[in-house]
């Protein structure tokens, strides 16, 4: 391989990395204005979205730091028919834990692509996301991300999400946001 | 203080200054958390020998253990030399508990067998038998793992009382009526929450209210079928009685239903058909088992004062554990029927998950009126006008003879605030110095 060959290669997961970037700055937008329908469309039909629950367990057994999905308790472990209906149901203006509604900042850093394969990309990323709601109540979340992209008809579409929340004990009463 | 001073039982009303004084709460601790016998988890938790997991009982942080001879162990962790907790680790399999600071180490039954410097400078005269950690007295029923740090306590079978031992001993009953029916799945969950603990015992106690709440997910169904309600019973034909059950004397309280007839099963009706057929067959065996008192369906309840549960489809059972007169962390144990194929243990994961805690559509909703709740105990002018509990009052039976809900308990039938009142007045019973 040469050095030409190196550069051009560099410079596509520059390119590959910018267009996932302004991809998860758009949907940090579309959950932040609750463009929440605009957000679903983002979602591959066969979207697994899972949280684990954090627990605090001995160095040499990290494989049981985070609960396991399809097993065990999670925050979140559903396909997109489960986060249509959440949103419908914030949608519909009785859902008091977001009735009134809260005010949420996404941002999304780190941005890496960690592997191509085919039409899926898999992207670790930072996220901290900060909920106000009502006059006084504040929700702090910060965490890991793992997606896998995958591109459909031109257009990246959300395949898996893997969300790995720094908390064990929730230190806020509800999650009712998307991350 | 007088038990009058909270409640007013002829007039149906509690003061609110129980839920926001942290002098009523250090009292709490003393006089309903210490003297309690506390669910602390699952046998199914401690598979093998070595296994242990972080619980409370009461609101004390325990080590709950299974040691080398297969007994289980409920042991406060705290050091006895400087008061670290003892493990720090939530789960795991150990031969021993090292404490991080000095290094004094404990075995899986809390027995003190390692002191640095033992020899040199104790001289081998610490006398190790007397500062092991301490043990708290435990009972099994059913799998599930009870205990008390009170040595006064009354026996565990006398603290829950005739009544509510057929009650737990139901909610633990697999689908299919076999006793031990279940076993947790791993992780608990954990949260905290801006409200007096109370106000989630109250709601688990007996709030057939609340219905209100819950709209947004009556109207999009987070049940099996999708199609209906919340709750998978919603669509059961059979008709039912829901009902309020307390046992006044000890504080317990179940909300339960009784079908009118055995003739159909479809507690989890519009269930996919894999799952639907486990609780078909789950039926036959459970009219069986148990005949007539089959009917019973478990909603939810409170084992007073901390441990509740709810079933109805999905059984987890929980501790509401303050942290001060404002501030509680809620846990949660999610059980499957330990017998179930993965499908069934599955399905029903995936409704916990989407009803209950922080994430659950449903509980999400009784958080936040839980929380604008505690703000009404709070203000000065406010706390001078009591809540009212008057719903259904005067209507209250006791259960008859011919039937099984209880030698003890006192029945309200329909909606009803039957059992926050028997709730509450047990609880000033123990708060009080004076009736």
């Amino acid at each position: 391989m040469t050095a030409s060959d190196d550069r051009e290669s560099a410079l596509d997961t520059i390119l590959l990395e910018a267009e996932i970037e302004r991809f998860f700055s758009a949907e940090a937008e579309m959950l932040d204005e609750r463009r929440f329908d605009a957000w679903l469309d983002l979602l591959h039909e066969d979207l697994r979205y899972w949280m684990p629950i954090a627990r605090n367990v001995r160095f040499d057994k990290p494989e049981t730091e985070y609960t396991r999905e399809h097993s065990e308790a999670n925050w979140f472990d559903e396909g997109k028919d489960i986060l249509r209906k959440r949103v419908l149901q914030i949608q519909g203006g009785d859902h008091w834990a977001e009735e009134p509604r809260s005010r949420t900042t996404h941002l999304v850093a780190n941005v890496r692509v960690e592997a191509i394969d085919g039409a899926d990309i898999t992207v670790k990323s930072r996220f901290v996301v900060c909920g106000y709601r009502l006059e006084h109540d504040v929700d702090l979340f910060i965490g890991k991300r793992i997606d896998v992209l995958r591109r459909v008809d031109g257009k990246l579409k959300i395949l898996r999400r893997a969300i790995y929340l720094d908390q064990s004990v929730l230190l806020s009463r509800n999650l009712t946001t998307f991350f | 203080m007088r038990a009058t001073d909270f409640i007013d039982l002829e007039a149906g009303t509690l003061s609110r200054e129980i839920f926001s004084s942290e002098e009523i709460y250090r009292r709490e601790v003393e006089r309903v958390f210490a003297p309690a016998w506390s669910f602390v988890g699952h046998t199914s938790q401690l598979a093998k020998n070595g296994d242990f997991f972080l619980s409370r009982c009461g609101i004390e942080p325990v080590i709950v253990s299974r040691d080398q001879a297969g007994a289980i162990n409920v042991l406060l962790n705290s050091c006895r030399h400087r008061g670290m907790p003892a493990c720090r680790y939530d789960s795991g399999n150990a031969t021993d508990f090292i404490c991080s600071y000095h290094g004094w180490s404990y075995g899986l039954d809390g027995a003190l067998v390692g002191v640095p410097k033992f020899r040199e400078r104790y001289q081998g005269k610490l006398e190790r038998e007397k500062w092991g950690l301490i043990r708290a007295r435990v009972n099994v029923f059913h799998g599930s793992i009870w205990a008390t740090f009170d040595d006064a306590a009354l026996s565990f079978e006398d603290y829950l009382g005739p009544d509510m031992q057929f009650y737990l001993q139901a909610l633990l009953q697999g689908p299919d009526g076999d006793d031990d029916g279940y076993e947790v799945i791993g992780g608990l969950v954990k949260w905290q929450v801006a409200c007096n603990w109370k106000f989630g015992a109250e709601n688990f106690a007996g709030d057939h209210y609340h219905g209100y709440s819950h709209i947004s997910v009556e109207r999009l169904s987070v049940g099996l079928s999708g199609k209906t309600s919340r709750h998978n019973f919603a669509a059961a034909k059979t008709p039912r009685q829901a009902m309020s059950v307390a046992d006044p004397k000890r504080g317990h309280t179940i909300r339960a239903s009784v079908f009118k007839d055995l003739a159909g099963y479809d507690v989890q009706a519009g269930a996919p058909d894999e799952v639907n057929d486990y609780y078909l067959k789950c039926h036959e065996e459970r009219q069986k088992r148990l005949g007539d008192k089959a009917r019973l369906l478990i909603h939810g309840g409170v084992i007073f004062p901390n441990t509740h549960f709810n079933s109805a489809g999905r059984t987890t059972i929980g501790l509401w554990l303050p942290l001060s007169a404002g501030k509680t962390e809620i846990w949660r144990w999610l059980f499957v029927p330990r017998n179930a194929p993965n499908i069934v243990k599955d399905t029903l994961r995936e409704y916990y998950l989407r009803y209950a805690g922080p994430a659950g559509m449903v509980e999400q909703d009784d958080m936040e009126n839980w929380t604008a709740a505690q703000h009404g105990t709070e203000s000065l002018v406010a706390r001078k006008y009591p809540f009212n509990y008057q719903l259904a009052m005067g209507l209250a039976r006791p259960a008859r003879a011919d039937e099984w809900l209880g030698r003890d308990v006192s029945i309200t039938e329909d909606v009803a605030e039957h059992n926050q009142r028997a709730f509450y007045a047990h609880w000033a019973e123990r708060i009080a110095d004076t009736p």
